[in-house]
């Protein structure tokens, strides 16, 4: 199947999305399959050029409009768009993320060539206010061309189908995965003494809920054995320093500022407690990522977060301080009452080499992948009262293999790959079809629908399809 | 798509890494459980369109009034002092009403001191404002005094807190247009008093409103100002009580009617409203 993503977010940009995009291609083409990834030129880097596994990523000379977006103009780009996608002979077209201009240019365009069409939505959306009408509008004229959209969690489907209003049975919930033998526990990194880390790794916005996180920290001013570690940068950074100075907590709540995601991993093994307190959220990447890590994680419950972990794994408080405080006393008790000692990795099967532990981790996964899907966690991890303090925390690399049953990207794939599957079987919109989806949806939307259209029709007259030079595969040698 | 036949499947659960069996497009029963619609809507009955709307209304004809005390100034009819007296002792009245019992003699020394410093320094530097903008042409200074007093009618508080209201930039465009007026008058006496009847006009009957309105107390405002229109322009007098009653009857009625279309849906993608941290309410917190 040839494939192609396109997204405004990719790296070197770093994110929810642009993680989901890199290891979704990654797995297609482990799976056989060929992609290329379309995005815009990030500063020096732009053209095509080629990552990790001979993944073909074109990074299109289009100017930044706002926030890493292009400007949404539906009718500018359509000549490039339909080079690279008549040039890569692309079957399947599969945009990221509503906030992306260019997967919904890319997605008008692949349909009007007959393609077949896939969105992913990443984001959840309100619907009070104006900017969310307008965006919901928008998105709702994009889908209306789209064969099959992709959520990532149940709430964001119901999301979804309200806002856009498509149909139910064309949206399917493929939820987005780690990497589990990246995010390995540590347990030899944590304080040996009677000291509780709490991490919390996010951008510091106010959609993270960093004003939760500035009135949570002040209420362990007089706990000196619990100290925070804070990963990340953005606009609330100043908050939480003003509050460090104010409670005298310099020592105890180490601002670590923005780090690379490969480093997130060194520092979440230090901690025992990963702390979210996001206020919206389709899926959280982040909470997964510090489960695997073996942390015991308190979260906000809001958007598609309980639907991510099972009870064993995450404590969920309503997005109140005194409720997630209350939710981290519990996780602080758990923790010290549970008789866990940190025993020698070895023990465990992991040898304490973060590089071993990589390798031999692979290697078993690979040996017991076919018998994965019947693996049901349910079975595995017996849902907990969430509110016993007496619950014993789970050791971290029990953690790990219970998170590593949970979700890892071949899944995502194979499930995917489904969704390909099935939209290839479907018909391609004719374009009397796409017209009067777009008048159902949008009359506005007709304008630029009708120019994008003739456009394309002068495109065949002046480089017809059939003497478009096609590219290359590149022949990857097995590794 | 559910597949049919399977007799023995586990009941569908809202997570995302059970439903083995499911097919990932699956919906189930409970989809949209959650939807709650027009949880914080409020309709408004037409009583209270009306006498809610009457805020505006009087902030119209406090411009108005305004207005009309210019004209009788500037047309010579009635002399600076006649408007002067009975202002100042409306002004008094105004005064003991609003402090009321809290009067006490050191409130009446502070704010005797603030009223003299203003009168005081308005009165010195009245010429001065007088000739200031005399230089610019009279059409001029009519279409900026419009345009100004609709910013104030525009940036006016209502009592709503909206990213719109500016209490400061209301108060300085009519200031302003008081400012301009002035330069048309004959005398700096009567600059003068114009500039203490925008005082009154646009800072301390706002305050008063603001403290204790009733809708009742429009009927006999648009009176007075009805009346005195009467006597002035007759097509001015038109305009002013075709668009008050526009507003006070008319926009209410629509206001009402198009409340059927009121609909907004919540669940459990909102997101959540967090009190955010600000300089005042950084220390309740510690």
């Amino acid at each position: 199947m040839r494939i192609c993503m396109v997204s405004d977010f990719f790296y070197p940009s770093i994110g929810g999305v642009e993680e989901h995009v890199y290891n979704l291609s990654q797995m297609l083409l482990s799976l056989g399959h060929k992609i290329v990834v379309l995005t815009h030129a990030y500063g020096d880097c732009s053209g095509i050029r080629y990552v990790t596994g001979y993944l073909k990523v074109y990074y299109l000379p289009i100017k930044v409009c706002y926030n890493q977006c292009i400007l949404p103009t539906a009718v500018c780009n359509v000549p490039m768009l339909r080079a690279v996608l008549v040039r890569e002979r692309v079957e399947v077209v599969h945009g990221h993320s509503a906030f992306s201009a260019l997967a919904h240019e890319a997605l008008m365009v692949g349909s009007l060539l007959g393609l077949k069409t896939v969105f992913t939505d990443h984001s959840l959306f309100g619907f009070a206010d104006l900017s969310a009408a307008l965006t919901n509008n928008l998105l709702e004229v994009n889908l209306g061309m789209v064969n099959h959209a992709i959520c990532v969690s149940h709430i964001g489907k119901e999301n979804t189908v309200l806002r856009a209003r498509v149909a139910k049975n064309r949206v399917s919930v493929i939820p987005n995965a780690v990497d589990t033998a990246l995010f390995t526990p540590d347990p030899q990194q944590r304080p040996s003494n009677d000291i509780i880390n709490i991490v919390v790794a996010s951008r510091l916005v106010y959609r993270k809920g960093i004003d939760l996180l500035a009135g949570i920290i002040p209420r362990f001013k007089n706990t000196p054995n619990v100290n925070f570690i804070i990963v990340g940068d953005g606009p609330k950074r100043d908050l939480l320093e003003e509050i460090r100075e104010k409670t005298n907590m310099q020592e105890r709540v180490q601002m670590v500022g923005a780090v690379e995601h490969d480093k997130v991993r060194d520092f979440l093994v230090r901690g025992h407690i990963f702390l979210n307190t996001s206020l919206t959220e389709a899926y959280c990447m982040a909470i997964v990522e510090a489960a695997s890590c073996g942390l015991q994680v308190v979260s906000t419950s809001v958007g598609g977060i309980p639907e991510v972990l099972p009870q064993s794994l995450i404590l969920l408080a309503e997005p109140e301080i005194d409720a997630i405080y209350a939710a981290i006393l519990i996780a602080i008790d758990r923790h010290q009452k549970s008789s866990f000692k940190v025993s020698p990795p070895v023990a465990n099967g992991h040898l304490p080499s973060d590089a071993n532990g990589k390798v031999k981790r692979r290697r078993r996964r690979k040996a017991d992948t076919p018998t994965y899907p019947s693996q049901l966690p349910s079975s595995s991890a017996p849902p907990a009262d969430q509110n016993s303090p007496a619950e014993p925390v789970m050791c971290p690399y029990r953690c790990n293999e219970l998170v590593e049953t949970l979700y890892n990207w071949e899944d995502v794939a194979l499930r995917t790959v489904k969704v390909y599957d099935r939209v290839l079987q479907e018909r391609s919109f004719t374009t009397s079809e796409l017209v009067f989806a777009v008048w159902q949806h949008g009359s506005w939307f007709l304008v630029f629908f009708v120019v994008a259209h003739f456009l394309m029709r002068l495109l065949e007259l002046w480089r017809p399809r059939k003497r478009v030079e096609l590219a290359q595969d590149i022949q990857r040698t097995p590794s | 798509m559910v597949k049919k036949g399977q007799t023995k499947r586990q009941p569908w659960v809202k997570n995302l890494y059970s439903n083995r069996e499911y097919p990932d497009n699956y919906t189930d029963a409970s989809f949209l459980k959650e939807l709650r619609m027009n949880l914080h809507c409020r309709i408004y009955t037409l009583t209270e369109a009306i006498a809610g709307i009457t805020v505006l209304n009087n902030q119209i004809s406090c411009i108005t009034g305004f207005l009309i005390l210019y004209q009788l100034m500037l047309s010579d009819s009635v002399s600076p002092s006649t408007i002067l007296m009975p202002s100042c002792g409306i002004t008094g009245i105004g005064y003991l009403c609003y402090r009321g019992r809290s009067l006490s003699w050191s409130l009446l020394g502070e704010d005797s001191k603030t009223l003299v410093t203003v009168v005081f320094f308005g009165y010195l530097f009245s010429p001065m404002l007088h000739t200031l903008t005399q230089a610019i042409s009279t059409d001029t200074i009519y279409t900026m005094t419009f345009f100004v007093l609709l910013g104030n009618l525009i940036f006016g508080h209502y009592g709503l807190d909206v990213a719109m209201v500016s209490k400061a930039i209301s108060l300085n465009a009519a200031i302003f247009g008081a400012i301009c007026l002035a330069s048309r008058l004959p005398t700096s006496y009567h600059a003068f008093v114009l500039l203490v009847e925008a005082a009154v006009f646009f800072v301390l009957y706002p305050i008063m409103t603001e403290a204790n309105w009733h809708a009742g107390f429009m009927v006999p405002i648009f009176a007075i100002c009805c009346m005195a229109l009467y006597c002035i322009s007759r097509p001015v007098l038109y305009l002013y009580a075709s668009t008050t009653i526009f507003l006070n009857f008319v926009c209410p009625f629509i206001f009402v009617c198009q409340q059927q279309y009121k609909f907004n849906i919540h669940g459990p993608w909102d997101e959540a409203i967090v009190e955010e941290n600000t300089e005042e309410n950084l220390d309740d917190n510690l």
